[in-house]
């Protein structure tokens, strides 16, 4: 997106704005703070568009993890904001949602998050959805913290061959450590 | 191994774990601090980052599509007409608008950004803050950099593994682990202009680092033996043009990695062109070193 390219902004919003929203949502209890996160995160890019790199991935990936970095940043900044594990979000919404995979077929990253072993399930999700840090999965799932960083590891590792994502040229697209099994 | 080539495989699976919890925002701070300190320099690591990037961001994707609010679109449309967009970075304070307040600020009061007025919007929808919620404070981006010297030797700590004893052992273990780790690196981060020299044993592993600032010396151990203090100290000397002064003692309590306050000269440190550590009977230094058992010399 160049800068002053209102039009590409909004077509970033439209394109990507209910993802991130749910992404917000998933992690904070309150709807209204999840909306200012996205409308923080968006702001940012459309102050900064230079700011995304596409060496380091994605149009997608980026505004994600500035989505998600804010996100949890709002949870740990106070009490009460965040989920509580276990608690469920609202799948279906006041403000109306709908289905990821557009009525199609099973969503395959469902499917694939699905088909991982529980404990890296857990584990992954717990980090990712509910905003925690690794240590704080440790705590509350009771495994040593090593194992939780390792059971994220291979949890992220399995998601990357299994959806068939292009190595960056880390270690979960080389092919030395591909082949090695998930753990 | 050197710092400097990344390693490959087993040997970076400590690291490839922070990459990955890195791009998830799980890190503790203090992991953040090393792994900030590493990322720069390592294209697995960023390669990593990335990767997980997008694994992260098909999972954002899995979830069921949350429809923003008609309040969130307009306030989207209405700023995004009424917010300049900067073409370097955003200056440090400059992440949330005035209107994130509750309540919302006036638009164009006291930032020095121009007023909506000043700018053709095209939207004619005012400004609608999301009133009456609690705002998200300013972020704070967590991600600063150390300057690049002492990024270098948290880097080169990093890279001597003493990490993977923090994430092979037993959480309460670790715990206490990190937490000493992070003491260190705290130290390291201290402001202030500070000198630091790795030290080598003689088969040329590093076995510490030496850190003088404003006149204090200190030594992160990070392979020395254990001394058995009713017998010998550690002396550390600093060198300068072949002659030897001794600047303080010190054991080694532990295996693990510590730093230590050895001692302080109010002058004197910056005329040193080495450092050396030798073990020496007694408590006491003697007025030569007589065994050396590692040295490094201070490179700028
Ligand atoms: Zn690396």
């Amino acid at each position: 997106m160049r800068a002053g390219d209102r039009g590409a902004f909004e077509e970033l919003c439209d394109r990507l704005g209910r993802r991130a929203l749910a992404l917000a949502r998933r992690v904070l209890v309150d709807d209204a703070v999840a909306e200012e996160v996205l409308r923080e995160a968006f702001l940012a890019v459309w102050r900064d568009p230079g700011a995304y790199d596409p060496a380091s991935g994605s149009v997608r990936s980026w505004l994600m993890d500035l989505v998600h970095l804010r996100a949890v940043e709002a949870a740990r900044s106070g009490p009460g904001r965040r989920r509580r594990p276990g608690e469920a979000p609202p799948l279906r919404a006041s403000s109306g949602e709908e289905g990821a995979a557009g009525g199609g077929g099973p969503d395959p990253v469902r499917v694939a998050l699905r088909a991982l072993p529980d404990a890296e399930r857990e584990a992954l999700t717990l980090a990712y959805y509910g905003g925690y840090t690794q240590r704080e999965v440790a705590a509350l799932t009771g495994a040593p913290l090593g194992e939780v960083k390792s059971c994220v590891l291979a949890a992220v590792r399995r998601l990357h061959g299994e959806l068939g994502a292009g190595p960056l040229g880390g270690a979960l697209g080389s092919p030395a450590v591909a082949e090695r099994p998930g753990r | 191994m050197s710092g400097s080539a990344p390693p490959r495989g087993e040997e970076h699976g400590a690291l490839d774990e922070l990459a990955v919890g890195w791009a998830l925002h799980a890190l503790e701070p203090e992991e953040e601090t090393l792994f900030a300190a590493h990322l720069p320099g390592c294209s697995r690591c960023r390669g990593t980052v990335a990767e997980t990037g997008e694994v992260l961001a098909a999972l954002a994707g899995a979830l069921p599509a949350a429809v923003p609010s008609d309040r969130l679109r307009e306030a989207l449309r209405a700023a995004a007409g009424d917010t300049m967009q900067v073409p370097g970075r955003p200056a440090p304070g400059a992440g949330v608008p005035d209107g994130a307040s509750p309540g919302g600020a006036s638009p164009g009061g006291d930032t020095g950004r121009p007023g909506p007025e000043t700018v053709p919007t095209g939207f004619p929808e005012p400004f609608v803050p999301v009133a009456g919620r609690p705002a998200v404070p300013p972020t704070a981006w967590r991600r600063v950099l150390p300057n690049a010297l002492v990024a270098t030797a948290v880097a080169a700590i990093l890279a001597l593994g003493t990490w993977n004893v923090v994430l092979s052992t037993a959480r309460d273990e670790a715990r206490a682990t990190v937490a000493r780790q992070a003491d260190v690196v705290n130290a390291l981060l201290t402001p202030g202009r500070a000198t630091v020299v790795p030290l080598s044993g003689d088969d040329g592993a590093p076995v510490a680092t030496v850190v003088t600032r404003n006149g204090e010396v200190q030594v992160v151990n990070h392979g020395l033996p254990v001394n058995d203090p009713g017998e010998v100290t550690y002396v550390l000397w600093g060198t300068s043009d072949g002659a030897a002064v001794a600047l303080g003692t010190f054991d080694v309590v532990s295996p693990r990695m510590d730093l230590q306050a050895v001692g302080s000269a109010a002058t004197g440190l910056d005329e040193h062109d080495g450092y050396g550590i030798s073990l020496e009977p007694g408590r006491l230094a003697p007025s030569a070193p007589t065994d050396i058992v590692a040295r490094g010399e201070v490179t700028n």
